[in-house]
């Protein structure tokens, strides 16, 4: 069993892999049981070691892609979303959730709260109260829990996007990438001077979107380490 | 906003070259700032050190070890030196 992963997991970057090591206090270690004990024929000491057990799903990689550079839909038009304990599943639907609510066939919805139904989803149908997914069964669950379902951007793969696509950006990162296109084509006339002026105003733009969201007060979590 | 109205800001009329420089745009705020992040879960296997990197990663946000004793993945340190041992044989 893993604990204080924290404090005692690290990696590595190598190239394009990733070492994983555990931090090691105990000398070297073994599992008997559930329980972990110190092999007898060892000194003691802190060191690294190899994973020393199996983790399902155990790494978590966040990271940013160009895997959806292109959506259907404008982000600032997807403000659609519904939260209550009268949601229920069954079968391919999902009820207490439809059309009233905003929601329309063919959208990507984002489910979470449920007991074993969190994740995303595409809806093939949609009633007033209801919505279908017929690509998926879900588990059945009774009305109760507290459920939030909201919509999400719907990819349009690279090869099919066209005029009538949205960059995956919200308002103002548009705007941004409409100076992005000015100075890229500044360069393609060799107007170095100009090139430069829209990617200042790039950036400014891209600047402004970062600080928009930073006018709030801030709390943070306290390090492991940290003076107390 | 579409890319039609992108287009038209920007007077442009070549749309296979917008959709190629709006990539550029993507990437290069993906780059450089989180603006849509994405997940991937790996098993940890006893004994195995070496994880490969997503093959569409732009830029690594951060990296998370399962806790399995309260199952919250709790985010991990990067090590600035590697461990000496650069190939094991026999890891177990």
């Amino acid at each position: 069993m893993s604990y204080k992963t924290e404090a005692t997991w690290f990696y590595y970057l190598k190239g394009r892999s990733i070492e994983l090591y555990q931090r090691s206090d105990y000398g070297r270690t073994d599992t008997l049981g559930s329980y972990k004990i110190r092999l007898p024929d060892d000194s003691s000491g802190t060191y690294f070691i190899y994973p020393d057990e199996d983790i399902t799903d155990g790494l978590r990689i966040e990271y940013t892609s160009l895997d959806t550079p292109f959506v259907s839909e404008a982000l600032e038009d997807m403000q659609i979303f519904t939260d209550g304990s009268d949601i229920s599943f069954s079968g391919n639907q999902i009820s207490g959730v439809g059309t009233s609510d905003g929601f329309a066939s063919g959208d990507k919805i984002r489910i979470i709260g449920s007991k074993s139904n969190d994740g995303d989803y595409t809806t093939t149908s949609a009633g007033s109260t209801t919505l279908d997914d017929s690509t998926t069964t879900f588990t059945t669950e009774t009305a109760g829990e507290s459920i939030t379902v909201y919509q999400i951007p719907k990819t349009v793969t690279t090869s099919s996007a066209d005029e009538s696509s949205h960059v995956n950006l919200n308002r103002m990162l548009s705007l941004a990438c409409v100076d992005y296109l000015k100075a890229m084509l500044a360069d393609r006339d060799g107007d170095i001077e100009r090139k430069e002026y829209y990617m200042r105003e790039f950036w400014g733009k891209v600047g402004d979107n970062e600080s928009n969201k930073r006018k709030i007060s801030m709390s943070l979590p306290a390090s492991p380490y940290a003076m107390r | 906003m579409t890319i039609q109205e992108l287009m038209e800001r920007a007077n442009m009329k070549e749309s296979g070259l917008a959709l190629a420089w709006l990539k550029d745009a993507f990437h290069l705020l993906q780059s450089n700032s989180t603006e849509d992040l994405k997940t991937v879960k790996y098993n940890i296997i006893d004994g195995e050190r070496d994880y490969l990197i997503p093959q569409d990663m732009i830029a690594l946000n951060n990296i998370s070890v399962k806790d399995t004793s309260d199952d919250k993945y709790k985010r991990i340190r990067r090590l600035t030196v590697q461990p000496i041992t650069s190939e094991d044989t026999d890891p177990e």
